[in-house]
Protein backbone atom coordinates (compact mmCIF):
# COMPACT_ATOMS: atom_id res chain seq x y z
CA UNK A 1 0.00 0.00 0.00
CA UNK A 2 2.68 2.40 1.13
CA UNK A 3 4.91 1.32 -1.73
CA UNK A 4 2.39 1.92 -4.51
CA UNK A 5 1.64 5.35 -3.07
CA UNK A 6 5.32 6.31 -3.25
CA UNK A 7 5.50 5.22 -6.88
CA UNK A 8 2.49 7.38 -7.69
CA UNK A 9 4.18 10.45 -6.21
CA UNK A 10 7.22 9.80 -8.38
CA UNK A 11 4.96 9.40 -11.40
CA UNK A 12 3.50 12.82 -10.71
CA UNK A 13 6.86 14.52 -10.14
CA UNK A 14 8.45 12.97 -13.24
CA UNK A 15 5.32 13.64 -15.27
CA UNK A 16 5.50 17.33 -14.37
CA UNK A 17 9.20 17.41 -15.27
CA UNK A 18 8.44 15.80 -18.65
CA UNK A 19 5.69 18.33 -19.24
CA UNK A 20 8.19 21.08 -18.40
CA UNK A 21 10.58 19.63 -21.03
CA UNK A 22 7.80 19.72 -23.61
CA UNK A 23 7.01 23.34 -22.69
CA UNK A 24 10.69 24.33 -22.97
CA UNK A 25 10.81 22.66 -26.40
CA UNK A 26 7.69 24.33 -27.72
CA UNK A 27 7.55 27.69 -25.96
CA UNK A 28 10.11 29.39 -28.28
CA UNK A 29 7.98 28.52 -31.33
CA UNK A 30 4.79 29.85 -29.75
CA UNK A 31 6.67 32.97 -28.70
CA UNK A 32 8.02 33.37 -32.25
CA UNK A 33 4.52 33.24 -33.69
CA UNK A 34 3.01 35.66 -31.17
CA UNK A 35 5.86 38.15 -31.60
CA UNK A 36 5.44 37.99 -35.38
CA UNK A 37 1.98 39.52 -34.91
CA UNK A 38 3.22 42.60 -33.03
CA UNK A 39 4.88 45.84 -34.12
CA UNK A 40 6.75 46.27 -30.87
CA UNK A 41 10.34 47.44 -30.91
CA UNK A 42 10.82 45.66 -27.59
CA UNK A 43 10.66 42.03 -26.73
CA UNK A 44 7.41 41.55 -24.92
CA UNK A 45 6.43 39.09 -22.28
CA UNK A 46 2.72 39.69 -22.38
CA UNK A 47 1.04 40.09 -25.72
CA UNK A 48 -1.84 42.51 -26.25
CA UNK A 49 -4.29 40.47 -28.30
CA UNK A 50 -6.21 43.51 -29.57
CA UNK A 51 -3.09 44.96 -31.25
CA UNK A 52 -2.22 41.82 -33.19
CA UNK A 53 -2.15 41.87 -36.97
CA UNK A 54 -0.41 40.40 -39.97
CA UNK A 55 1.44 43.58 -41.05
CA UNK A 56 4.85 41.91 -40.61
CA UNK A 57 3.84 39.11 -42.97
CA UNK A 58 2.66 41.61 -45.56
CA UNK A 59 6.00 43.44 -45.25
CA UNK A 60 8.05 40.25 -45.44
CA UNK A 61 6.29 39.30 -48.67
CA UNK A 62 6.07 42.78 -50.21
CA UNK A 63 9.34 44.43 -49.21
CA UNK A 64 11.59 41.45 -48.69
CA UNK A 65 10.63 39.13 -51.55
CA UNK A 66 9.85 36.17 -49.32
CA UNK A 67 7.47 34.79 -51.94
CA UNK A 68 10.41 34.40 -54.31
CA UNK A 69 12.54 32.70 -51.66
CA UNK A 70 9.63 30.44 -50.76
CA UNK A 71 9.37 29.49 -54.44
CA UNK A 72 13.13 28.85 -54.62
CA UNK A 73 13.04 26.66 -51.53
CA UNK A 74 10.09 24.67 -52.85
CA UNK A 75 11.79 24.14 -56.24
CA UNK A 76 15.11 23.15 -54.66
CA UNK A 77 13.67 20.85 -51.98
CA UNK A 78 11.06 19.35 -54.28
CA UNK A 79 13.55 18.49 -57.00
CA UNK A 80 16.07 17.21 -54.45
CA UNK A 81 13.46 14.81 -53.01
CA UNK A 82 12.28 13.55 -56.38
CA UNK A 83 15.76 13.08 -57.89
CA UNK A 84 17.20 11.54 -54.73
CA UNK A 85 14.45 8.92 -54.67
CA UNK A 86 14.84 8.05 -58.36
CA UNK A 87 18.64 8.12 -58.57
CA UNK A 88 19.26 6.41 -55.23
CA UNK A 89 16.73 3.63 -55.73
CA UNK A 90 18.12 2.98 -59.23
CA UNK A 91 21.63 2.66 -57.81
CA UNK A 92 20.48 0.59 -54.81
CA UNK A 93 18.65 -1.78 -57.17
CA UNK A 94 21.76 -2.06 -59.37
CA UNK A 95 23.96 -2.85 -56.38
CA UNK A 96 21.54 -5.31 -54.79
CA UNK A 97 20.16 -7.24 -57.76
CA UNK A 98 22.64 -7.00 -60.65
CA UNK A 99 25.99 -8.68 -61.02
CA UNK A 100 28.72 -6.58 -62.63
CA UNK A 101 32.49 -6.37 -62.28
CA UNK A 102 33.75 -3.85 -59.70
CA UNK A 103 30.43 -3.79 -57.85
CA UNK A 104 31.81 -4.41 -54.37
CA UNK A 105 34.68 -1.94 -54.70
CA UNK A 106 32.39 0.80 -56.03
CA UNK A 107 29.99 0.21 -53.14
CA UNK A 108 32.91 0.39 -50.73
CA UNK A 109 33.78 3.82 -52.14
CA UNK A 110 30.14 4.84 -51.61
CA UNK A 111 30.34 3.83 -47.96
CA UNK A 112 33.65 5.64 -47.53
CA UNK A 113 32.16 8.92 -48.86
CA UNK A 114 29.55 8.79 -46.09
CA UNK A 115 32.28 9.64 -43.60
CA UNK A 116 33.31 12.85 -45.40
CA UNK A 117 31.69 15.91 -43.79
CA UNK A 118 30.19 18.27 -46.37
CA UNK A 119 32.20 21.20 -45.05
CA UNK A 120 35.47 19.45 -45.98
CA UNK A 121 34.61 19.37 -49.67
CA UNK A 122 33.03 22.85 -49.68
CA UNK A 123 35.97 24.58 -51.37
CA UNK A 124 36.75 22.06 -54.15
CA UNK A 125 33.06 21.64 -55.03
CA UNK A 126 32.69 25.43 -55.12
CA UNK A 127 35.74 25.67 -57.41
CA UNK A 128 34.43 22.97 -59.76
CA UNK A 129 30.99 24.62 -59.96
CA UNK A 130 32.51 28.02 -60.61
CA UNK A 131 34.53 26.54 -63.49
CA UNK A 132 31.35 24.96 -64.87
CA UNK A 133 29.56 28.33 -64.53
CA UNK A 134 26.92 26.73 -62.35
CA UNK A 135 26.95 29.13 -59.39
CA UNK A 136 23.56 30.77 -58.81
CA UNK A 137 21.58 28.07 -60.62
CA UNK A 138 18.96 25.69 -59.24
CA UNK A 139 20.82 22.45 -60.07
CA UNK A 140 23.82 23.44 -57.96
CA UNK A 141 21.50 23.88 -54.98
CA UNK A 142 19.87 20.46 -55.18
CA UNK A 143 22.43 18.14 -56.85
CA UNK A 144 24.91 17.94 -53.92
CA UNK A 145 22.03 16.86 -51.63
CA UNK A 146 21.95 13.54 -53.52
CA UNK A 147 24.69 11.44 -51.96
CA UNK A 148 25.54 7.87 -51.01
CA UNK A 149 23.27 7.90 -47.96
CA UNK A 150 20.10 7.26 -49.99
CA UNK A 151 21.73 4.37 -51.87
CA UNK A 152 23.01 2.87 -48.63
CA UNK A 153 19.60 3.25 -46.97
CA UNK A 154 17.55 1.77 -49.82
CA UNK A 155 19.96 -1.11 -50.42
CA UNK A 156 19.18 -2.41 -46.94
CA UNK A 157 15.52 -2.56 -47.91
CA UNK A 158 16.12 -4.38 -51.21
CA UNK A 159 15.72 -7.70 -49.39
CA UNK A 160 12.01 -6.88 -49.47
CA UNK A 161 12.20 -7.51 -53.23
CA UNK A 162 12.37 -11.31 -53.76
CA UNK A 163 14.73 -12.46 -56.54
CA UNK A 164 12.16 -15.09 -57.60
CA UNK A 165 9.65 -12.35 -58.36
CA UNK A 166 12.15 -10.54 -60.60
CA UNK A 167 13.06 -13.83 -62.36
CA UNK A 168 9.40 -14.65 -62.93
CA UNK A 169 8.76 -11.19 -64.37
CA UNK A 170 11.73 -11.58 -66.71
CA UNK A 171 10.49 -14.98 -67.91
CA UNK A 172 7.07 -13.43 -68.51
CA UNK A 173 8.83 -11.02 -70.87
CA UNK A 174 8.73 -7.90 -68.70
CA UNK A 175 11.10 -5.17 -69.86
CA UNK A 176 13.89 -4.19 -67.48
CA UNK A 177 12.46 -0.68 -67.03
CA UNK A 178 8.97 -1.88 -66.25
CA UNK A 179 10.31 -4.42 -63.74
CA UNK A 180 11.99 -1.55 -61.92
CA UNK A 181 9.06 0.84 -62.09
CA UNK A 182 6.13 -1.48 -61.48
CA UNK A 183 7.64 -4.19 -59.26
CA UNK A 184 10.67 -2.78 -57.40
CA UNK A 185 9.53 0.77 -56.62
CA UNK A 186 6.16 -0.19 -55.07
CA UNK A 187 7.87 -2.75 -52.82
CA UNK A 188 10.29 -0.19 -51.36
CA UNK A 189 7.80 2.67 -51.01
CA UNK A 190 8.04 2.90 -47.20
CA UNK A 191 11.77 3.55 -47.28
CA UNK A 192 11.23 6.03 -50.14
CA UNK A 193 8.90 8.03 -47.88
CA UNK A 194 11.56 8.09 -45.16
CA UNK A 195 14.20 9.17 -47.67
CA UNK A 196 11.89 11.91 -49.00
CA UNK A 197 11.33 13.31 -45.52
CA UNK A 198 15.04 13.20 -44.74
CA UNK A 199 15.95 14.85 -48.05
CA UNK A 200 13.30 17.52 -47.59
CA UNK A 201 14.54 18.51 -44.14
CA UNK A 202 18.19 18.44 -45.23
CA UNK A 203 17.64 20.64 -48.28
CA UNK A 204 15.09 22.98 -46.65
CA UNK A 205 17.41 23.64 -43.68
CA UNK A 206 20.66 23.63 -45.67
CA UNK A 207 22.63 26.78 -44.97
CA UNK A 208 26.38 26.85 -45.66
CA UNK A 209 26.04 25.52 -49.21
CA UNK A 210 23.40 28.07 -50.39
CA UNK A 211 25.34 30.77 -48.52
CA UNK A 212 28.36 30.03 -50.70
CA UNK A 213 26.77 29.31 -54.09
CA UNK A 214 23.59 31.45 -54.07
CA UNK A 215 25.13 34.90 -53.94
CA UNK A 216 22.54 36.32 -56.33
CA UNK A 217 19.54 37.66 -54.40
CA UNK A 218 17.20 35.94 -56.89
CA UNK A 219 18.56 32.51 -56.03
CA UNK A 220 18.40 32.64 -52.24
CA UNK A 221 16.50 29.96 -50.36
CA UNK A 222 14.17 30.74 -47.48
CA UNK A 223 16.64 29.61 -44.80
CA UNK A 224 19.37 31.78 -46.33
CA UNK A 225 17.00 34.74 -46.68
CA UNK A 226 16.09 34.42 -43.01
CA UNK A 227 19.73 34.77 -41.97
CA UNK A 228 20.02 37.91 -44.15
CA UNK A 229 16.81 39.36 -42.70
CA UNK A 230 18.03 38.60 -39.17
CA UNK A 231 21.40 40.18 -39.96
CA UNK A 232 19.91 43.42 -41.28
CA UNK A 233 16.86 43.90 -39.06
CA UNK A 234 17.82 42.24 -35.80
CA UNK A 235 16.00 44.81 -33.65
CA UNK A 236 12.83 44.69 -35.70
CA UNK A 237 11.69 41.67 -33.73
CA UNK A 238 8.27 41.26 -35.26
CA UNK A 239 9.65 41.26 -38.79
CA UNK A 240 12.37 38.67 -38.07
CA UNK A 241 9.84 36.51 -36.22
CA UNK A 242 7.45 36.66 -39.20
CA UNK A 243 10.29 35.50 -41.48
CA UNK A 244 11.17 32.78 -38.99
CA UNK A 245 7.58 31.58 -38.77
CA UNK A 246 7.33 31.36 -42.57
CA UNK A 247 10.55 29.34 -42.77
CA UNK A 248 9.37 27.04 -40.00
CA UNK A 249 5.81 26.47 -41.18
CA UNK A 250 6.28 24.11 -44.18
CA UNK A 251 8.40 21.51 -42.32
CA UNK A 252 6.16 21.86 -39.25
CA UNK A 253 2.93 21.26 -41.16
CA UNK A 254 4.47 18.22 -42.86
CA UNK A 255 5.67 16.99 -39.47
CA UNK A 256 2.18 17.15 -38.01
CA UNK A 257 0.84 14.93 -40.80
CA UNK A 258 3.81 12.58 -41.21
CA UNK A 259 5.14 12.31 -37.66
CA UNK A 260 6.10 8.66 -37.79
CA UNK A 261 7.86 8.99 -41.14
CA UNK A 262 9.72 12.08 -39.91
CA UNK A 263 11.06 10.39 -36.83
CA UNK A 264 12.03 7.29 -38.83
CA UNK A 265 13.53 9.23 -41.74
CA UNK A 266 15.63 11.43 -39.54
CA UNK A 267 16.57 8.85 -36.91
CA UNK A 268 17.61 6.41 -39.67
CA UNK A 269 20.11 9.02 -40.76
CA UNK A 270 22.31 8.19 -37.75
CA UNK A 271 25.35 7.84 -39.99
CA UNK A 272 24.76 11.14 -41.69
CA UNK A 273 24.89 14.53 -39.95
CA UNK B 1 23.93 -24.54 -77.33
CA UNK B 2 21.14 -22.14 -78.04
CA UNK B 3 20.23 -21.84 -74.40
CA UNK B 4 23.86 -21.09 -73.53
CA UNK B 5 24.09 -18.12 -75.88
CA UNK B 6 20.79 -16.91 -74.50
CA UNK B 7 22.16 -17.23 -70.99
CA UNK B 8 25.36 -15.37 -71.94
CA UNK B 9 23.27 -12.70 -73.61
CA UNK B 10 21.13 -12.18 -70.56
CA UNK B 11 24.22 -12.08 -68.36
CA UNK B 12 25.83 -9.32 -70.48
CA UNK B 13 22.50 -7.53 -70.43
CA UNK B 14 22.53 -7.77 -66.66
CA UNK B 15 26.04 -6.29 -66.49
CA UNK B 16 25.13 -3.41 -68.78
CA UNK B 17 21.88 -2.82 -66.87
CA UNK B 18 23.82 -2.81 -63.59
CA UNK B 19 26.13 -0.07 -64.80
CA UNK B 20 23.26 1.96 -66.23
CA UNK B 21 21.37 1.77 -62.92
CA UNK B 22 24.27 3.08 -60.87
CA UNK B 23 25.58 5.58 -63.47
CA UNK B 24 23.62 8.75 -62.49
CA UNK B 25 24.40 8.26 -58.82
CA UNK B 26 28.04 7.40 -59.57
CA UNK B 27 28.50 10.62 -61.57
CA UNK B 28 27.13 12.69 -58.67
CA UNK B 29 29.22 10.89 -56.05
CA UNK B 30 32.36 11.30 -58.14
CA UNK B 31 31.65 15.01 -58.75
CA UNK B 32 30.58 15.99 -55.24
CA UNK B 33 32.57 13.63 -53.00
CA UNK B 34 35.37 11.55 -54.52
CA UNK B 35 37.10 14.06 -56.83
CA UNK B 36 36.68 16.94 -54.29
CA UNK B 37 38.34 15.01 -51.45
CA UNK B 38 41.47 14.55 -53.61
CA UNK B 39 41.20 18.14 -54.82
CA UNK B 40 41.05 19.57 -51.32
CA UNK B 41 44.27 17.78 -50.41
CA UNK B 42 45.92 19.11 -53.58
CA UNK B 43 44.63 22.66 -53.01
CA UNK B 44 45.91 22.61 -49.43
CA UNK B 45 49.45 22.67 -50.85
CA UNK B 46 48.77 25.69 -53.06
CA UNK B 47 48.11 29.39 -52.97
CA UNK B 48 44.81 29.85 -54.76
CA UNK B 49 42.26 32.66 -54.99
CA UNK B 50 39.91 31.22 -57.68
CA UNK B 51 40.79 34.00 -60.15
CA UNK B 52 44.41 33.04 -60.83
CA UNK B 53 45.72 29.49 -61.29
CA UNK B 54 46.86 27.67 -58.16
CA UNK B 55 50.56 28.01 -57.25
CA UNK B 56 52.28 25.16 -55.43
CA UNK B 57 53.61 26.35 -52.04
CA UNK B 58 54.54 23.06 -50.33
CA UNK B 59 53.70 23.07 -46.62
CA UNK B 60 53.26 26.84 -46.22
CA UNK B 61 49.54 26.60 -45.50
CA UNK B 62 50.05 23.93 -42.85
CA UNK B 63 52.85 25.90 -41.20
CA UNK B 64 50.64 28.99 -41.15
CA UNK B 65 47.76 26.94 -39.80
CA UNK B 66 49.56 25.76 -36.69
CA UNK B 67 50.36 29.31 -35.64
CA UNK B 68 46.96 30.74 -36.69
CA UNK B 69 45.16 32.15 -33.64
CA UNK B 70 41.78 31.52 -35.29
CA UNK B 71 42.52 27.84 -35.86
CA UNK B 72 43.75 27.50 -32.28
CA UNK B 73 40.68 29.31 -30.97
CA UNK B 74 38.51 27.13 -33.23
CA UNK B 75 39.97 23.94 -31.77
CA UNK B 76 39.88 25.22 -28.18
CA UNK B 77 36.29 26.42 -28.51
CA UNK B 78 35.24 23.14 -30.14
CA UNK B 79 36.77 21.16 -27.27
CA UNK B 80 34.92 23.29 -24.68
CA UNK B 81 31.72 23.07 -26.73
CA UNK B 82 32.07 19.27 -26.98
CA UNK B 83 32.78 18.99 -23.23
CA UNK B 84 29.58 20.91 -22.44
CA UNK B 85 27.19 19.77 -25.18
CA UNK B 86 27.94 16.05 -25.60
CA UNK B 87 27.65 14.91 -21.94
CA UNK B 88 24.63 17.14 -21.29
CA UNK B 89 22.61 16.08 -24.32
CA UNK B 90 23.60 12.41 -23.90
CA UNK B 91 22.60 12.17 -20.22
CA UNK B 92 19.51 14.33 -20.64
CA UNK B 93 18.17 12.38 -23.60
CA UNK B 94 18.99 9.02 -21.98
CA UNK B 95 17.21 9.92 -18.72
CA UNK B 96 14.15 11.31 -20.50
CA UNK B 97 13.99 8.19 -22.70
CA UNK B 98 14.19 6.01 -19.59
CA UNK B 99 11.47 7.97 -17.77
CA UNK B 100 9.14 7.72 -20.76
CA UNK B 101 9.92 4.04 -21.35
CA UNK B 102 9.51 2.98 -17.71
CA UNK B 103 6.54 5.10 -16.64
CA UNK B 104 4.85 6.80 -19.56
CA UNK B 105 4.40 4.29 -22.38
CA UNK B 106 1.15 6.05 -23.15
CA UNK B 107 -0.18 9.00 -25.13
CA UNK B 108 1.42 11.47 -22.74
CA UNK B 109 4.85 9.89 -23.26
CA UNK B 110 4.59 9.91 -27.03
CA UNK B 111 3.24 13.47 -26.93
CA UNK B 112 6.36 14.62 -25.04
CA UNK B 113 8.60 12.76 -27.51
CA UNK B 114 6.78 14.36 -30.49
CA UNK B 115 7.01 17.87 -29.07
CA UNK B 116 10.68 17.48 -28.21
CA UNK B 117 11.34 16.44 -31.81
CA UNK B 118 10.12 19.78 -33.22
CA UNK B 119 13.45 21.58 -32.64
CA UNK B 120 15.15 18.71 -34.51
CA UNK B 121 13.27 19.44 -37.74
CA UNK B 122 13.97 23.19 -37.50
CA UNK B 123 17.02 24.66 -39.19
CA UNK B 124 20.02 25.70 -37.14
CA UNK B 125 19.50 29.19 -38.58
CA UNK B 126 16.00 29.32 -37.10
CA UNK B 127 17.15 27.88 -33.76
CA UNK B 128 19.97 30.43 -33.61
CA UNK B 129 17.59 33.35 -34.31
CA UNK B 130 15.10 32.13 -31.69
CA UNK B 131 17.78 31.81 -29.00
CA UNK B 132 19.16 35.26 -29.83
CA UNK B 133 15.78 36.60 -28.72
CA UNK B 134 15.39 34.23 -25.77
CA UNK B 135 18.84 35.19 -24.49
CA UNK B 136 18.47 38.94 -25.15
CA UNK B 137 19.78 41.01 -22.23
CA UNK B 138 16.67 43.15 -21.85
CA UNK B 139 13.36 41.30 -21.69
CA UNK B 140 14.81 38.06 -23.03
CA UNK B 141 12.85 35.14 -21.62
CA UNK B 142 15.89 33.53 -19.98
CA UNK B 143 16.89 36.67 -18.08
CA UNK B 144 13.26 37.23 -17.05
CA UNK B 145 13.06 33.76 -15.55
CA UNK B 146 16.44 34.16 -13.84
CA UNK B 147 15.18 37.51 -12.54
CA UNK B 148 12.46 35.66 -10.63
CA UNK B 149 15.25 34.02 -8.66
CA UNK B 150 16.95 37.35 -8.07
CA UNK B 151 19.72 36.81 -10.62
CA UNK B 152 20.88 39.98 -12.35
CA UNK B 153 20.55 40.46 -16.11
CA UNK B 154 23.26 38.60 -18.01
CA UNK B 155 24.57 39.80 -21.36
CA UNK B 156 24.64 36.26 -22.74
CA UNK B 157 25.65 36.85 -26.35
CA UNK B 158 27.81 39.94 -25.87
CA UNK B 159 30.20 38.67 -23.20
CA UNK B 160 33.26 36.56 -23.95
CA UNK B 161 32.57 34.29 -20.98
CA UNK B 162 28.97 33.41 -21.85
CA UNK B 163 28.81 33.62 -25.68
CA UNK B 164 30.03 30.06 -26.23
CA UNK B 165 27.74 28.82 -23.46
CA UNK B 166 24.81 30.48 -25.26
CA UNK B 167 25.63 28.58 -28.44
CA UNK B 168 25.90 25.37 -26.39
CA UNK B 169 22.47 25.93 -24.82
CA UNK B 170 20.85 26.47 -28.23
CA UNK B 171 22.56 23.35 -29.64
CA UNK B 172 21.55 21.14 -26.72
CA UNK B 173 17.98 22.38 -27.03
CA UNK B 174 17.98 21.43 -30.71
CA UNK B 175 19.67 18.02 -30.31
CA UNK B 176 18.05 16.40 -27.26
CA UNK B 177 14.89 15.37 -29.13
CA UNK B 178 16.97 13.55 -31.75
CA UNK B 179 19.00 11.50 -29.28
CA UNK B 180 15.88 10.89 -27.20
CA UNK B 181 14.37 9.01 -30.16
CA UNK B 182 17.56 6.96 -30.60
CA UNK B 183 17.79 6.08 -26.88
CA UNK B 184 14.09 5.26 -26.71
CA UNK B 185 14.43 2.83 -29.63
CA UNK B 186 17.47 1.32 -27.87
CA UNK B 187 15.55 0.80 -24.61
CA UNK B 188 12.65 -0.76 -26.52
CA UNK B 189 15.10 -3.29 -27.96
CA UNK B 190 16.04 -4.50 -24.47
CA UNK B 191 13.96 -7.58 -23.75
CA UNK B 192 11.21 -6.89 -21.22
CA UNK B 193 11.81 -10.29 -19.60
CA UNK B 194 15.08 -8.95 -18.16
CA UNK B 195 13.17 -6.18 -16.38
CA UNK B 196 10.51 -8.63 -15.22
CA UNK B 197 13.16 -10.89 -13.72
CA UNK B 198 14.75 -7.90 -11.99
CA UNK B 199 11.39 -6.83 -10.58
CA UNK B 200 10.76 -10.33 -9.26
CA UNK B 201 14.14 -10.10 -7.54
CA UNK B 202 13.00 -6.84 -5.98
CA UNK B 203 15.11 -4.33 -7.94
CA UNK B 204 13.87 -0.73 -7.71
CA UNK B 205 13.36 1.39 -10.86
CA UNK B 206 16.57 3.26 -10.08
CA UNK B 207 18.46 -0.01 -9.72
CA UNK B 208 16.92 -1.28 -12.96
CA UNK B 209 18.10 1.86 -14.73
CA UNK B 210 21.70 1.68 -13.54
CA UNK B 211 22.11 -2.10 -13.57
CA UNK B 212 20.16 -3.04 -16.71
CA UNK B 213 19.41 -0.09 -18.97
CA UNK B 214 22.73 1.76 -18.77
CA UNK B 215 25.00 -1.28 -19.36
CA UNK B 216 22.82 -2.73 -22.12
CA UNK B 217 22.57 0.64 -23.86
CA UNK B 218 26.36 0.94 -24.11
CA UNK B 219 26.52 0.55 -27.93
CA UNK B 220 23.73 3.13 -28.39
CA UNK B 221 25.41 5.51 -25.95
CA UNK B 222 28.68 5.16 -27.84
CA UNK B 223 26.91 5.99 -31.12
CA UNK B 224 25.27 9.05 -29.53
CA UNK B 225 28.62 10.26 -28.13
CA UNK B 226 30.44 9.73 -31.44
CA UNK B 227 27.71 11.45 -33.46
CA UNK B 228 27.55 14.32 -30.99
CA UNK B 229 31.33 14.77 -31.08
CA UNK B 230 31.46 14.74 -34.88
CA UNK B 231 28.60 17.28 -35.03
CA UNK B 232 30.53 19.46 -32.57
CA UNK B 233 33.47 19.69 -34.94
CA UNK B 234 31.12 20.63 -37.79
CA UNK B 235 29.33 23.49 -36.01
CA UNK B 236 28.80 26.45 -38.32
CA UNK B 237 25.21 27.58 -38.98
CA UNK B 238 24.22 28.27 -35.38
CA UNK B 239 27.44 30.18 -34.63
CA UNK B 240 27.23 32.16 -37.87
CA UNK B 241 23.72 33.30 -36.94
CA UNK B 242 24.19 33.87 -33.20
CA UNK B 243 27.66 35.34 -32.77
CA UNK B 244 29.63 35.07 -36.02
CA UNK B 245 32.62 33.97 -33.95
CA UNK B 246 32.56 36.87 -31.50
CA UNK B 247 32.91 38.61 -29.23
CA UNK B 248 36.64 38.49 -29.91
CA UNK B 249 37.40 34.93 -30.92
CA UNK B 250 35.29 33.40 -28.17
CA UNK B 251 32.96 31.42 -30.47
CA UNK B 252 35.16 30.88 -33.54
CA UNK B 253 34.89 27.31 -34.88
CA UNK B 254 36.95 25.40 -37.45
CA UNK B 255 34.25 25.58 -40.13
CA UNK B 256 33.81 29.31 -39.50
CA UNK B 257 37.56 29.72 -40.03
CA UNK B 258 37.32 27.72 -43.28
CA UNK B 259 34.41 29.88 -44.47
CA UNK B 260 36.08 33.19 -43.58
CA UNK B 261 39.44 32.23 -45.10
CA UNK B 262 37.84 30.96 -48.31
CA UNK B 263 34.98 33.37 -48.93
CA UNK B 264 36.01 36.54 -47.10
CA UNK B 265 39.78 36.56 -47.78
CA UNK B 266 39.70 34.24 -50.84
CA UNK B 267 42.61 32.20 -49.46
CA UNK B 268 41.24 28.99 -50.91
CA UNK B 269 44.53 27.13 -50.49
CA UNK B 270 44.78 27.99 -46.82
CA UNK B 271 41.11 27.22 -46.22
CA UNK B 272 41.70 23.83 -47.89
CA UNK B 273 44.47 23.08 -45.40
CA UNK B 274 42.06 23.80 -42.51
CA UNK B 275 39.48 21.57 -44.28
CA UNK B 276 42.03 18.74 -44.39
CA UNK B 277 42.63 19.24 -40.65
CA UNK B 278 38.87 18.95 -40.04
CA UNK B 279 38.77 15.80 -42.18
CA UNK B 280 41.65 14.22 -40.25
CA UNK B 281 39.96 15.00 -36.90
CA UNK B 282 36.66 13.45 -38.02
CA UNK B 283 38.47 10.37 -39.33
CA UNK B 284 40.29 10.03 -35.99
CA UNK B 285 36.96 10.09 -34.15
CA UNK B 286 35.62 7.31 -36.40
CA UNK B 287 38.84 5.35 -35.81
CA UNK B 288 38.50 5.70 -32.03
CA UNK B 289 34.90 4.54 -32.32
CA UNK B 290 35.97 1.41 -34.21
CA UNK B 291 38.60 0.63 -31.59
CA UNK B 292 36.00 0.93 -28.84
CA UNK B 293 33.60 -1.31 -30.71
CA UNK B 294 36.28 -3.94 -31.22
CA UNK B 295 37.04 -3.88 -27.49
CA UNK B 296 33.36 -4.51 -26.92
CA UNK B 297 33.26 -7.59 -29.12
Amino acid sequence: MNRSKRINIWDIILGILLLLMAVISFYPFAYMFLMSLTQSKDLLLTVDLSKMNFINYVRVFKNFDFLKYLKNSIIVSGTACLLNCIISSMAAYGFAKKKFPGKESIFFIYLATLMIPGQVTLIPVFTIMKKLNMLNTYPILFLPIINAFGVFLIRQFMDAVPDELLEAAKIDGCKEVSIFVSIVLPLIRTVLVSLTVFTFITSWNDFIWPLVVATDANMKTLTLALSVLKGNYLTNYGLVMAGSTLTFLPPFILYIFLQKQFVEGIALSGVKG
Amino acid sequence: MKSMTLDLNSRTKDIVAGYIYILPSLILIMTFSVIPIFMVVYLSFTKYNVMQPAVFVEFDNYIRMFSDRFVRAGIANTLIYTAIVVPTQTILSMVIAEVIASRFRNRFGSFVKSVMFIPVISSAVLVGSLWLFLLATDNGAVNQILGLFGIHKINWIGTTKTALLSVCIASIWKNVGYFLVIFYAGIMDISSSIYQAARVDGASTTQQFFLITVPLLKPVTLLVIVLGTIWSFQVFDIVYVMTNGGPGKSTVTLVLTIYNAAFKEFSMGYASAVSVLLFVIVMLIYLLQRMFFREDA
